[in-house]
Parts: structure tokens; C-alpha cells; sequence
């Protein structure tokens, strides 16, 4: 757990990277490469500290404190709802959470799907609450990786996951039947530094806010 | 809390169902563990124990006239392993002050999780105090439909920002209140905070909250405590639960509150007394985890000893805890080498090496060690302590 006054900042490894580097360069917190924090996981910098983890675990780094402030794509906040603050929409990173299914599946809207649909998806928690409100009975099949198979093996009868063009989707033969939501970067902090260490946190969101040309 | 004149009473891990629906909501119920008992009723261990209090000050203690001083401890679980700082159980100390309201009583209350977060030995901690009627001012005074107010509050329940600025992007209507909503976070800091906030807000609501906290502010400086308090009025809690004046408290370098408290005045009516009432909550595994992540001496005194000291080293030693500190007596003699390695391991601040019941040696981190008559080692130690 942290003691000193530098505020850290958990930046997730992945296709989020690039763009956050770019991000803290202009607000002049620091200047990174990705080489460079991707040998050392962990830079100091005069104001701040980055800390490199992989994207699902940034929540979990600034819900307890390891870190004040996190850099995370929306959609793993939707599958790990925590205690932090989500402060400002960094616009970058953007992609849609979809429902895809194959392409020559009868499957549409909601008034084409069956009594029970069997999706696979790395999203479970997202998927389960978004077909429930939907009053779908679903049965969600978890997967770690390449689920764009299931369907075409038969596993289940959609997909729920994250596309950006669409591209990887249309090359398994999928296409898009309903989009669950929008994702892009978001500016997490925990709760205890937005409390106690407020000044030092809040020129940091600032910089980064001004940087990401989100002045209000 | 004894000093307080709160009394202390003990409620059951297990409660029925009956009684906990009353007074939890849809979120808290889903998160208890719940069987059955033996005639097929529905129980639930407790996730929080306000609500079994509660129950007890309006049920078993309905002759007790009001207000009523009640304190508890023990432990409490949860479904949701996330809930307890990742943990399913936890060990919370509370108090409840039921019947009294007014600025005088949340103070109180306040005062006392102030001295409670002192107790456990925290050094340097922070209370937040907010109100939950100022947020709900500014609820009744903004102009949006229904269904977007509902929206608003989930987000801020949720702490989502992004969600709450594009939510009050679409609506045409800007009004103060707007403005104040999106700086939610960042509505806090000494009393000059409530003047700048009293100046945005125009409705009746929140202008009393804001009145409110500046009236238990000076209260609380009164006692002695204002430099410990941070004015937030963007503190943001269950607001469907408590009703006024709302606290939490942080210590360094945690996460999360250690302390959370506030007034709840709907509560009591529902197991039918009616009576205002407010109260706080400690998390006692979150204070020790603050504790041992900071590297005070938890142990005053070790006294070791040889030979004839032992009887000298067990006085010591009763002396020593009579003036309120802690203090370890060997349970075997040693040697003098082997003292100081022990010392080391037990710790603590001071060393005291008995050969004999008047050749006591006594040692302090970065002094050289003085023979002395025990009884100078005594006054020395509780005078330069104390």
C-alpha cells in the first residue's frame, strides 16, 4: 500500500495502451515509451506514478487503493462494477458489446429469439443482466478466448463481444444482431484518494481532462 | 463508548427474515446468507446489525424512554465477497443514539466515532461529514422527467460521472443545480465550502441541510475535533436510507471508509416507534489492516529479566499497565545479549532488563542504556509516555 504523495496512475496493458501513453505525454505527466514501461511495469514520474497491469485487473488495482486513479475500457467496468469513482469518458478506444450470430441464423430482435438462448461470451455478468432485462431466458457459456468459434461449431447460438470494425466478426462468418452498448476509455479513481488526497488527485484528473481536450 | 453512557447490547447472528425484510433493501436482502430453521421459517445471518438494534429498541426495549444510548459489536457477513473489503465476514463495533435529532445528537454521534477511530489506535484520520438532504434539495429542484431523475440517481449511486454528464447534456434545462450535481465530487473542504455551495442552491431543502452542517460543524469544533472534519457535500450513500446528516471515516492509506454512520429517522417506524435516530458503524478488520500497514511501536515496554529480577520485572510490569500502557514481561530469564535480541523480536519501544530487585537496566531506541532503582524506571516511562 502506498505512503508517499505521488499520485499512481493503473494504465492497462493491451490495445488501451498506446492511446493512454499518448494520453499522459500531453498532459506533461510524463513522457513514456511503451517499450520502456512494458520493461518495467512500474515508472516514477515528478507528480505521478504509472503503474502497467492488464486491463481487467485496473479496477481491481484502484478499488483497493493500490492506485489512485485507473485507465480502463468501459466494458470491463461493466463486468466489474466496484467501488471507485468513474470520472470523465476519455473518448478513445471506442467499440461496440454486440450480439453476433451466424450469418445464416434466423436470429434477429427480441421477437426472434427462442424460449431459451445459449450465448458464449467473455462478458457473462454484462450479458446475463442485459438479456434479463430483457426478460430473455439465456443460458451464458463462459469462455476465455476465440469465442467467435462457438457458434460455428454448434457450442451455442450467439456471441455477446466486443468488436471495433466488425472485421474479425464478418471473417468468422458472424453478423451483428443487437448491440448491447458502447464502450470507450474511462478515468476511474478510488473513493478513499478522491476523500483524503483530494488536491493532488484533482490536478491530475484535471491535466489529464485538459489533455484529452475535455475542458469544462 | 461506556464513557458516553451508551449501553451495550447484544444482538443475534441469526435473525429471522421477518424482521430483517423490514428493514433492508432489495440490495442488502440478496447479499445475506439465509437457510432455514428447523420449523421451515426463512433466516439470515446478519449482514449489519442497525437493523436488529433497531428492532430491539422498538421492540424488548419499548418501556426504555427515549433517547436511548445503545452500543454493539460483533460479527457480521456477507454473499458478496467484494462487500467486506474481500472478505465474507467482518467484526464491527456501532452505537446508536435513537429519539434525540437535531444538530446537537448527530454531533454527538460524530464526536464519538471521532474518539472510537482515536481508540483503536489510528493516528492520522479523517471524518466526512455530508447530508443527504441537500442532495435530495437539489433532486426536487432540478427540472427532469421522472424516468431521467431515476437514471441520475443510479448513476451517481454508481459514482458513474460519464453517465451522469451525458444524461444532463440531453436535457434543455440548465439550472444551478445542474452545475452542482456534475462537480459532485469535488463539493468539499472546510466551512467556506457551505458558503459557496449556499449561494448556488435555491431551494428550501438544501439551504436547511447546508444551515444543518454548519451548525455541527461549530459543535464539533466545540468538542475539540473540528480539525479532524472535512465538509462534503458530495458525499454520496444510500440516500433512499439515511435522512439527515450522513459521516464517514478514512484513515491512511486505505481504500475505503474504516468508518460509516449517519442519520436514519424512517427506520424506527417501521418495527412501530417512531423516533428519529442516527448512528455509525467501525469496521474493526479495516482499522487493524490500517495498523499494521503503519510502523508505530504497538508495545511500550519489554521487560526482561534473571536470576532474582522476576519479581521485579511482574511489579514493573503492573505499574506500567496501571498507567495505561502496554507492557510484555519474559516468561523465561535471559541473558543480556540474549534480552536485547528479544527485544528486538517482541518490538517494542523500551527495554528493561531486571537482575535483581534494585540493578534494573533500562534501554530506549537510540539512548544509551542507565542502570536505575526500578521505580525511576517506572516514572520515567509513564511520564515520557503518557
Amino acid at each position: 500500500m502506498k505512503t508517499d504523495d505521488a499520485v499512481s496512475i493503473a494504465l492497462p496493458t493491451g490495445v488501451l495502451m498506446n492511446d493512454a501513453l499518448g494520453l499522459l505525454t500531453r498532459s506533461g505527466l510524463f513522457t513514456l515509451s511503451a517499450e520502456e514501461l512494458g520493461r518495467q511495469l512500474m515508472v516514477e514520474g515528478p507528480d505521478a506514478r504509472a503503474i502497467l497491469v492488464r486491463p481487467a485487473d485496473v479496477p481491481a488495482y484502484v478499488d483497493h487503493g493500490a492506485a489512485d486513479l485507473g485507465i480502463v475500457g468501459k466494458d470491463i467496468l461493466w463486468e466489474s462494477p466496484g467501488s471507485h469513482y468513474e470520472l470523465v469518458d476519455l473518448k478513445f478506444g471506442g467499440c461496440r458489446l454486440v450480439l453476433a450470430v451466424p450469418e445464416a441464423s434466423r436470429l434477429n430482435g427480441p421477437d426472434t429469439w427462442p424460449p431459451l438462448l445459449r450465448i458464449a461470451t467473455k462478458y457473462p455478468r454484462t450479458t446475463a443482466a442485459w438479456f434479463d432485462q430483457r426478460g430473455q431466458a439465456v443460458e451464458v457459456v463462459r469462455l476465455h478466448g476465440s469465442v467467435e468459434l462457438a457458434p460455428q461449431v454448434g457450442l451455442v447460438d450467439g456471441i455477446v463481444d466486443l468488436t471495433a470494425t466488425g472485421r474479425t466478426l464478418r471473417e468468422n462468418g458472424l453478423r451483428i444482431a443487437s448491440v448491447l452498448g458502447s464502450s470507450t476509455a474511462r478515468l476511474i479513481a478510488n473513493q478513499a484518494s478522491m476523500k483524503t488526497r483530494t488536491a493532488a488527485v484533482q490536478s491530475v484528473v484535471a491535466k489529464l481532462r485538459e489533455a484529452a481536450g475535455l475542458d469544462r | 463508548m461506556r464513557r458516553w453512557g451508551y449501553r451495550h447490547v447484544i444482538t443475534p447472528l441469526v435473525e429471522s427474515m421477518e424482521v430483517l425484510d423490514l428493514g433492508l433493501g432489495v440490495d442488502q436482502r440478496r447479499r445475506l446468507f439465509k437457510f432455514t430453521d428447523p420449523r421451515g421459517d426463512v433466516v439470515a445471518m446478519v449482514g449489519e446489525r442497525t437493523v436488529p438494534v433497531a428492532r430491539l429498541a422498538a421492540g424488548k426495549l419499548r418501556g426504555v424512554p427515549l433517547p436511548m444510548r445503545l452500543c454493539y459489536s460483533g460479527p457480521v457477513v456477507s454473499t458478496d465477497e467484494g462487500r467486506f473489503h474481500h472478505r465474507r465476514e467482518t467484526y464491527q463495533v456501532g452505537a446508536e443514539l435513537i429519539g434525540a435529532s437535531g444538530p446537537v445528537a448527530d454531533a454527538e454521534v460524530i464526536a464519538l466515532a471521532a474518539r472510537c477511530m482515536e481508540a483503536t489506535g489510528i493516528r492520522r484520520y479523517q471524518i466526512d461529514v455530508g447530508h443527504a438532504e441537500f442532495f435530495h434539495g437539489i433532486m426536487d429542484a432540478v427540472r427532469l422527467p421522472d424516468d431521467v431523475k431515476a437514471a441520475v440517481r443510479a448513476a451517481l449511486a454508481a459514482r458513474d460521472f460519464v453517465a451522469l454528464e451525458s444524461l444532463l447534456e440531453g436535457t434543455p434545462l440548465k439550472s444551478a443545480e445542474h452545475e452542482l450535481l456534475l462537480r459532485f465530487p469535488a463539493l468539499r473542504g472546510g466551512p467556506e465550502i457551505l458558503e459557496a455551495a449556499g449561494g448556488l442552491i435555491r431551494n428550501k431543502r438544501s439551504e436547511a441541510a447546508v444551515a444543518e452542517l454548519a451548525r455541527v460543524c461549530e459543535l464539533l469544533v466545540t468538542q475539540g475535533i473540528g480539525d479532524v472534519i472535512v465538509l462534503d457535500l458530495g458525499a454520496i450513500r444510500d440516500f433512499d436510507y439515511y435522512t439527515g446528516v450522513i459521516f464517514e471515516g478514512y484513515g491512511p492509506d486505505l481504500g475505503q471508509p474504516v468508518a460509516q454512520g449517519g442519520r436514519y429517522d424512517g427506520l424506527l417506524a417501521k418495527f412501530g416507534r417512531p423516533a428519529p435516530a442516527t448512528g455509525f458503524v467501525i469496521q474493526l478488520d479495516l482499522v487493524s489492516e490500517v495498523l499494521a500497514s503503519s510502523h508505530l511501536p504497538r508495545i511500550d515496554a519489554a521487560i526482561a529479566w534473571s536470576g532474582t529480577g522476576l519479581n521485579t520485572a511482574l511489579r514493573l510490569g503492573s505499574t506500567l499497565r496501571l498507567f495505561g500502557m502496554r507492557a510484555i514481561v519474559d516468561t523465561e530469564a535471559r541473558g543480556a545479549a540474549d534480552a536485547k535480541s528479544w527485544w528486538g523480536a517482541v518490538g517494542a519501544a523500551n527495554l528493561v532488563y531486571c537482575r535483581g530487585s534494585a540493578d534494573v537496566t533500562w534501554s530506549t531506541k537510540g539512548q544509551r542504556a542507565r542502570n536505575l532503582p526500578p521505580e525511576q524506571v517506572a516514572a520515567r516511562l509513564a511520564g515520557g509516555i503518557a
